[in-house]
């Protein structure tokens, strides 16, 4: 199973992939992007079975990257999960009705991450 | 001139013996600030008097026990004091003029043979400040003025003034820039000490298989060879010992968990930055628009404008009978 983590923040991308190791995933099963510019770019390269994404990032932000994954590319179908800080009632729905399977508002646990990949991952 | 005993004993104490003399009102000044015991020595005091006065108020222990033995030796012998005073007094009128001057010539040349008696020390002090203060240039001017501006700063009346590193805006810019680079740093120590603990329980896995198959071979060496006590020694400590990486073990696997949940905590360093960045936009927003609002679209230029107002509170207002009485002075 592949993963693509979408996030500006270095440290971001390095905490959620340390939670997807604790998951039991290894570090050849995730790629990082610090935009959605550079996430678009790998999803035209390979496939992924997953994405994990922010909202807010320079270039092209999360929500943009979801509308653009939904509307074209070989990823039409794979989850999408978005991890934010945004938690506004208004932003989850935006989130929800742009293509967003499921939607984690930062801080989060290894817990949570977990649930909300077995969620996604069983449909 | 030559001072009786009863003399140097009463300036000793402190008694005010000089009643119809002239002091030196700098002398007093000087030493009433240094010691207060030695007062009224400017009535007939040689210099070895003087020296010897100093060098008993280099002492700060004797000094209370001095004055109180000396407060009441004085008391007793005050009027003889006086008595001895008025017979003099005649005589020595003119003298002691003479000897203050000498005494404040003496200690002129004190100031700077001495330099460390408290006297001449304030002495120097004051005929150094005066000088200085008369005959400021611009640049002691502008260092003064830079010294009070900057205790302004410090006090927090004036702000900071407007450069790189002062502007808000970059402040806050370099300290998100700085908080990912920082934070970084600390994910590559905790993914180090995560590293470190794999390859320790990877190792511990191995000394416990190790130790298993040191125990199961012992054991049947002890069965088979009862009499070779080694074995049975051998496998109680292999025994004791299979406790060991398993222990090592579990620690790690506590330390890893505290390890993943300090990574989760990182995440507030990325909300953080994200609370910055809202400042940062707003600071932004605000500039633009204060700037839009301050703006002048129109031809004006600065025009003189006036000091002092009717209703100003201000000190230097005139009022009728101030301008009256001014007009009247120059008589124009």
């Amino acid at each position: 199973m592949k993963i693509l983590i979408v996030d500006d923040s270095s440290t971001m991308r390095r905490i959620i992939g340390n939670v997807v190791m604790q998951l039991g995933f290894s570090k050849d099963d995730f790629d990082e992007a610090e935009d959605g510019v550079k996430a678009w770019k790998i999803l035209g390269e390979s496939q992924y079975d997953i994405i994990l994404t922010d909202w807010n990032m320079p270039n092209m932000n999360g929500l943009e990257l979801v509308q653009k994954v939904r509307s074209s590319g070989n990823h039409q179908k794979v989850p999408i999960i978005m991890i934010t800080t945004e938690g506004g009632k208004g932003e989850v729905i935006t989130a929800l009705k742009a293509g967003v399977n499921n939607y984690i508002v930062k801080p989060f646990s290894a817990e949570i991450l977990k649930e909300k990949l077995d969620g996604v991952l069983k449909k | 001139m030559s001072m009786s005993q009863e003399e140097i004993e009463a300036l000793m104490s402190g008694l005010d013996i000089q009643e119809d003399e002239s002091p030196a009102p700098e002398v007093q000044e000087q030493e009433s600030e240094s010691e207060p015991a030695i007062e009224e020595d400017n009535t007939s005091m040689s210099e070895d008097d003087i020296t010897e006065l100093i060098a008993q108020t280099d002492v700060p222990s004797e000094e209370p026990q001095e004055d109180s033995t000396d407060d009441t030796v004085s008391s007793e012998n005050i009027d003889e004091l006086i008595n001895s005073i008025e017979e003099e007094s005649s005589e020595t009128q003119a003298d002691e003029n003479e000897n203050i001057d000498d005494i404040l010539a003496s200690i002129n040349g004190m100031d700077e043979t001495t330099p460390e008696t408290p006297a001449a020390a304030v002495t120097q002090e004051a005929n150094a400040e005066v000088p200085t203060e008369s005959i400021q240039s611009e640049p002691e001017k502008e260092a003064i003025a830079k010294d009070w501006t900057d205790g302004q700063i410090d006090q927090g009346v004036f702000p900071f003034p407007v450069e790189k590193n002062t502007k808000v805006v970059n402040q806050l810019s370099e300290v998100a820039t700085d908080r990912e680079e920082k934070a970084s740093k600390i994910f590559d120590v905790l993914s180090f000490i995560l590293d470190e603990n794999n390859e320790i329980q990877k190792s511990s896995k191995q000394m416990d298989e190790f130790l298993a198959k040191q125990i199961v071979l012992l054991d049947s060496l002890s069965k088979k060879f009862p009499n070779i006590s080694s074995f049975k020694s051998n496998l109680e400590l292999a025994q004791s010992l299979q406790a060991v990486p398993q222990d090592i073990i579990n620690k790690t696997n506590a330390e890893n968990s505290q390890l993943f949940e300090a990574m989760e905590l990182m995440q507030f360093h990325d909300i953080n930055r994200q609370k910055i960045e809202r400042v940062m936009s707003v600071i932004k927003k605000l500039s633009t628009y204060l700037n839009n609002l301050f703006e002048d679209e129109t031809d004006y230029h600065d025009v003189a404008t006036a000091k002092h107002i009717h209703g100003d509170v201000n000190s230097n207002l005139v009022d009728e009978q101030d301008l009256d009485a001014l007009i009247a002075e120059f008589g124009n």
